[in-house]
């Protein structure tokens, strides 16, 4: 379990090796022990190796914004599940939620498309809603026509698969 | 009759910096915003608030139709155009007139002639203030080559028509010119259409030194001192400063009589500055004359104890001088320095992002002018400008003193800003010396460069980071005993 | 508390020859261990790669917290069975950390033919559902099994605590409120489906991943329908239409992202609470185990030296520290934890019986674990101590200790014989923990013993018969039972078998105890009670 940061665009990863007597960290290939206080005026202060650095943070989002001295660093920082996420390939099939009918189709196969999509506008129970592609890719089949219906769990799209081949 | 409602023209710390002024003296403001600006503490801080409508933030701001039915729609009987936007745009000024209200700045002939270059540089010829020699093309080359060596080297060639550094070449040496000058004039038929160029002598190493001026309109006028501006980055200044540092002072008298000379001929109302060329030698020329409060006048204010906005509105409402020249002291050295959303490594690009911490020097002899405040939004729409650090001390070593510290106690953090570039400049030996010049910059920019962080820094900034988010933290800190204690055992 | 006064002397030739004997032990140890984990064949661990898989070890390390402990259980399991062919029996299960949760993890072995469960795989899979039902210990199944070793089906299908078992120990786990997260990383077929399926939480991974009671083969065979493996139970058909599993993961890595995640939900337990201190080391350095353990089975040694080198500060509260001195009971802390100790020094009398059983009432009383510390020969036979009633005080210690409501941890430190092993906290009687030295033996009786009570009871038959006394007939009675009983009697067989939890270095005590002692915790206190004791 490693924590990825960015830092004037050099990456760089941090493990926890022990938190007893103090916490101790690899960053990237050195050790250091670090410990953090609440400095009296509402400023951090990081000790690393005995040596105390009096800073300001704040968090936005992926990214922490962080004074030290007078100058000022923005890291972006991985959030694992995501950065885990993006390392294979994800889902192929786009399938129908519940039973229902196809009003309008906006991809046809050999289609490059993004994440967010919208590959197929469908109604059902009176409603209508659009399925959209579960990741970056290229369409591989559509696999329904307007006005077909189709049943809950049907494959109606199929991203064309990605370079590794899916193992028996 | 007296003012009693400024209409604020403009955003941003200086549209804050009016109010200030305006509400200790009694006056009510009404801020003008636009949608992106919403939030921005110029709106909240004053009495009425009138959304302008426009697809670009910018244009808001410039809408003269919106601004005076504002004015009319919240009562106000003064509009301050503050710097930037419409502050010198004599047809605004006139039109503010034009519908009864009261325009704090100066004539709109005084800006119409200080606008345009050539007539406020034949202005100033006429009253004796020196101009940097020059000659424009008239008649064929060769009769320009011939007129304009007789100007001394070296030279600045540049089209007649155009700017933007289109077609410009430095010439040091007579032999250069001729092919220079045919160079120049293919460029400026390329870019402008026009053949026509302009030579005028180029000072090295110039020092940008301006002079603020405070004038009733009626003749009565007074210079507050000069203010060297010359650490400037893309043509914009970054630090300002009074007095100029190594400024001889019957020099710097010479050149606030100069000021002072224009100002009054023009009959000059209101604040002004009247910004100079000062070369190595001594010899200074007159650049320009801006007809409106500069964003720099903090440091006068500071050195002077005036308040240079409360002095606009004596001035707008028909006050005659109340000042003579010899009630004008200084007390101190003042400088300022401007905070930027940019990224100084990257060529000052400018940065946007969210102010997500703000915590404000204070101490004495600090000053800070902003409009900002936590949590706003600093987008690509406005100038990059967030706030300005004013210190004064009595020296000028003691106020870089309190600059250093008060750049060390400002937190602004969310977007990238030009604070540790700042600092670097305070610490600079030149700078310290006082060995400035317009290309402070460019000439120190490898010495003014982020020292590479130390090893150990460098750990401390990427685990303090680490230590801001909840899957660090939890990891370091949420592990019960006797986990812990054990650490990573494998048996 | 005040610290053991330690007499040891480590300047004497006994001293080296038990410390070049035991550190040979312990070598002898890492190097099975270490070939068990992970000599595979080149061949096998291709194909993982192959497959986009991690090697199971692997995963672990990405699942744990970083810089925490893995308590490692029968990592030497099947080690003397099946010729060799199911190392750790083909499965890894351990205590860890997870999220900052103190959970038991159960990971199939792919790289051992292809994780198949053999009979001793299941046996350890049920123990390791059983700790977590003692213990209420949170379960993270890493699935990836060809599912049961047929040609051994009928030890390992049909009894009650074979394969069945573990499908109804994680239902009981359910029902008690102790969260399940499997992290489908292979192939869960037939039985093994049910893993996921009776989870709290399932992911899986795409491509790699499935869930099916029987495989394309299986399907073929029995219906004709051809079907490939992903769309018979692969990550998508699962997440998305059947609702066997519910996240769908993009790879290994993120299968153990998305379960770090999962456990970071889950509330934290409300232990229940022990007497504590702040820890602190021992006074008595633990490497000095090495030189106490005698080198022979035979010899006894002063298991207060032992105590020395796993408590904290080598702090010892001797309870009647005159009486029944072949017992040694007290109490000391370990890491924080109080503990109540129960040592052999010696064969148990009447009175040590006596002392071990109040002992022990005292703890259950006061909420103290207990710990056994196994170095055993049995209760003393004889005329004179059967009519002192040595069996019923014995039975007295049975008693207390059976019923303890306590959690009871034992260390086998060396010889564990007879009916002292029942006493003493032996496999039947629910440690939640029992851990081995290399250097122990455990059996009915020694085995010069067994041997020499065969031998007599060979010479009285040919008496009884009436024939003569032929001593080589004897004597191979004597040598038989020998051998067979050295096999048997060995730490590697009984860990073969999982009669314990697994064979530790000795100075690995301290931190598998303290593991041990905070997940026992977990797991609410009764009251206490107990059967009828015969005075």
């Amino acid at each position: 379990m490693t924590i990825h940061l960015i830092l004037d665009g050099i990456p760089a990863t941090i493990t926890i090796l022990a938190r007893r007597p103090a916490l101790t960290c690899r960053v990237g290939d050195q050790i250091w022990t670090v410990a953090e206080t609440a400095a009296a005026d509402a400023g951090t202060v990081v000790t690393i190796d005995g040596e105390a650095f009096h800073l300001w943070r704040v968090q936005e989002g992926d990214r922490v914004h962080i004074k030290l001295g007078t100058r000022t660093f923005s890291l972006a920082v991985d959030d694992p599940i995501n950065a885990a996420a993006q390392l294979g390939g994800s889902s192929n099939a786009v399938r129908a939620d519940m039973p229902g009918v196809v009003v309008g189709v906006n991809c046809a196969a050999g289609d490059v498309v993004r994440a967010g999509h919208p590959l197929l506008t469908i109604e059902s129970m009176k409603m209508q809603m659009t399925l959209t592609a579960p990741r970056d890719g290229t369409i591989g089949t559509v696999a329904v026509k307007v006005n077909e219906s189709f049943q809950k769990g049907a494959v109606l799209v199929v991203m064309a698969a990605e370079l590794e081949a899916t193992p028996s | 009759m007296p003012i009693t409602t400024i209409l604020i023209a403009n955003r941003g710390e200086i549209a804050c910096r009016i109010q200030r002024t305006a509400r200790a003296l009694g006056l009510r403001t009404t801020a003008v915003y636009h949608f992106a600006d919403r939030a921005a503490p110029h709106v909240a801080a004053a009495d009425a608030q009138v959304e302008l409508l426009a697809d670009a933030p910018t244009a808001a701001y410039l809408d003269v139709h919106q601004l005076l039915a504002a004015a009319r729609a919240t009562g106000a009987d003064a509009v301050h155009p503050g710097y930037g936007f419409l502050a010198e745009n004599a047809r605004f000024a006139a039109a503010v007139e034009a519908a009864g209200l009261t325009f704090i700045g100066p004539q709109p002939e005084v800006i119409d002639l200080m606008g345009d270059k050539i007539r406020a540089r034949e202005f100033a010829v006429q009253h004796g203030v020196p101009v940097a020699p020059s000659c424009t093309q008239t008649g064929t080359l060769d009769e320009f080559v011939v007129a304009a060596s007789a100007l001394g080297f070296p030279l600045l060639i540049k089209a007649a028509a155009g700017g933007g550094g289109k077609g410009m070449s430095i010439v040091r040496a007579a032999g250069e010119l001729r092919e220079c000058a045919q160079q120049s004039a293919a460029a400026a038929t390329r870019y402008f259409a026009d053949g026509r160029i302009y030579a005028e002598r180029y000072v090295e190493r110039p020092r940008h030194i301006e002079v603020q001026v405070l004038g009733d309109g009626r003749g009565r006028l007074v210079h507050l001192f000069e203010r060297e501006c010359s650490v400037q980055r893309r043509f914009q200044k970054i630090i300002e400063e009074t007095p100029a540092p190594n400024l001889p002072s019957a020099q710097r008298d010479r050149i606030c009589e100069a000021a002072v000379n224009l100002a009054g001929a023009a009959k000059y109302r209101n604040v002004g500055t009247v910004e100079f060329i000062l070369a190595p030698d001594g010899e200074f020329y007159f650049l320009e004359m801006n007809t409106r409060l500069q964003v720099e006048h903090p440091v006068t204010e500071t050195v002077t104890g005036f308040d240079l906005v409360a002095a606009q509105i004596r001035i707008a409402n028909g006050e005659d001088l109340w000042l003579t020249q010899d009630q004008v002291r200084q007390r101190g050295h003042a400088i300022e320095c401007r905070i930027c959303a940019e990224q100084p490594e990257h060529d000052f690009r400018p940065a946007t992002g969210n102010i997500k911490r703000l915590r404000i020097p204070h101490a004495d002899g600090v000053r800070f002018d902003s409009g900002i405040t936590e949590g706003l939004a600093v987008g690509a729409a406005f100038d990059s400008m967030l706030a300005k650090l004013v210190c004064h001390g009595v020296d000028r070593d003691a106020a870089i003193a309190r600059m250093r510290q008060a750049l060390h106690d400002l937190v602004l953090l969310g977007v990238d800003t030009n604070v540790g570039y700042l600092a670097r400049i305070f610490e600079h030996p030149a700078f310290v010396a006082g060995q400035l010049h317009t290309g402070f910059v460019v000439e120190h920019a490898a010495s003014l460069r982020a020292a590479p962080l130390a090893p150990r820094e460098r750990a401390a900034i990427l685990l303090a980071a680490a230590l801001a988010t909840d899957e660090f933290r939890r990891m370091a800190f949420d592990i019960p005993e006797p986990h812990a204690s054990i650490g990573h055992w494998r048996n | 508390m005040s610290r053991i006064r330690s007499t040891l002397n480590t300047n004497t030739p006994e001293f080296r020859q038990n410390t070049l004997a035991n550190l040979a032990r312990r070598d002898a140890f890492r190097l099975r261990q270490q070939t068990a984990r992970d000599a595979r064949p080149t061949r096998d661990v291709e194909r993982l790669r192959k497959q986009g898989k991690m090697l199971p070890r692997e995963r672990l390390e990405k699942l744990l917290d970083p810089g925490t402990p893995f308590l490692e259980l029968s990592s030497l399991a099947a080690g003397l069975d099946y010729d060799g062919e199911a190392p750790g029996a083909s499965c890894i299960t351990g205590i860890g950390m997870i999220s900052g949760r103190e959970v038991i993890i159960h990971a199939d072995d792919s790289s051992i033919k292809g994780g198949a469960w053999y009979p001793l795989t299941v046996k350890k899979i049920v123990r390791c559902l059983d700790i977590a039902i003692e213990n209420r210990l949170p379960v993270v199944h890493l699935c990836d099994s060809a599912g049961g070793f047929l040609p051994l089906q009928s030890e390992l299908f049909p009894d009650k605590h074979m394969a069945g078992r573990i499908f109804r120990n994680q239902a009981m786990l359910s029902k008690l409120n102790v969260k399940q997260l499997s992290l489908v990383f292979g192939h869960c077929t037939a039985g093994g489906a049910y893993i996921p399926a009776l989870s709290d939480y399932a992911v899986i991974v795409r491509g790699t991943g499935a869930v099916f009671l029987g495989g394309p083969p299986l399907v073929k065979a029995a219906t004709g329908e051809i079907v490939t493996v992903d769309e018979l139970g692969g990550c998508d058909m699962h997440t998305q239409v059947s609702g066997t599993c519910d996240y769908p993961a993009n790879s290994e890595l993120h299968a153990v992202a998305l379960g770090r995640e999962v456990v970071a939900q889950w509330e934290r337990p409300q232990k229940w609470a022990i007497q504590q201190t702040a820890s602190e080391p021992p006074y008595y350095a633990p490497e000095e185990l090495y030189g106490i353990i005698p080198d022979d089975i035979k010899r006894g040694f002063d298991m207060r030296e032992v105590i020395a080198r796993v408590v904290d500060g080598s702090r010892f509260h001797e309870y009647q520290p005159a009486y029944g001195t072949t017992l040694v009971c007290g109490y000391a802390n370990l890491w924080g934890y109080k503990i109540g100790i129960l040592a052999n020094n010696g064969v148990l009398f009447n009175d040590s019986a006596l002392k071990g059983a109040h002992f022990i009432e005292l703890c259950n009383q006061n909420a103290t674990p207990l710990v056994f510390l196994q170095n055993i020969t049995g209760y003393m036979v004889g005329k004179e101590y059967e009519a002192r009633g040595i069996t019923k005080d014995g039975a007295k210690m049975i008693m207390a200790q059976a019923c303890s409501r306590v959690p009871k941890f034992t260390v086998m430190c060396h010889g564990s014989f007879g009916a002292g092993n029942y006493g003493m906290c032996g496999r039947a009687y629910d440690a939640r923990l029992l851990l081995a030295w290399p250097n122990h033996q455990i059996g009915v009786m020694g085995g010069e013993q067994a041997a020499r009570t065969l031998a007599e009871v060979k010479t009285r038959q040919l008496e009884r018969d009436g024939k003569a006394l032929d001593r080589g007939v004897v004597e191979k009675v004597y040598q038989d039972t020998l051998g067979a009983y050295q096999e048997q009697l060995s730490a590697y067989y009984a860990t073969s078998k999982l009669w314990d939890d697994g064979i530790i270095d000795p100075l690995d005590t301290r931190n598998a105890l303290g593991i041990a002692i905070s997940a026992a915790l977990n797991a609410p206190l009764e009251n206490p009670g107990y059967g009828i004791f015969r005075f």
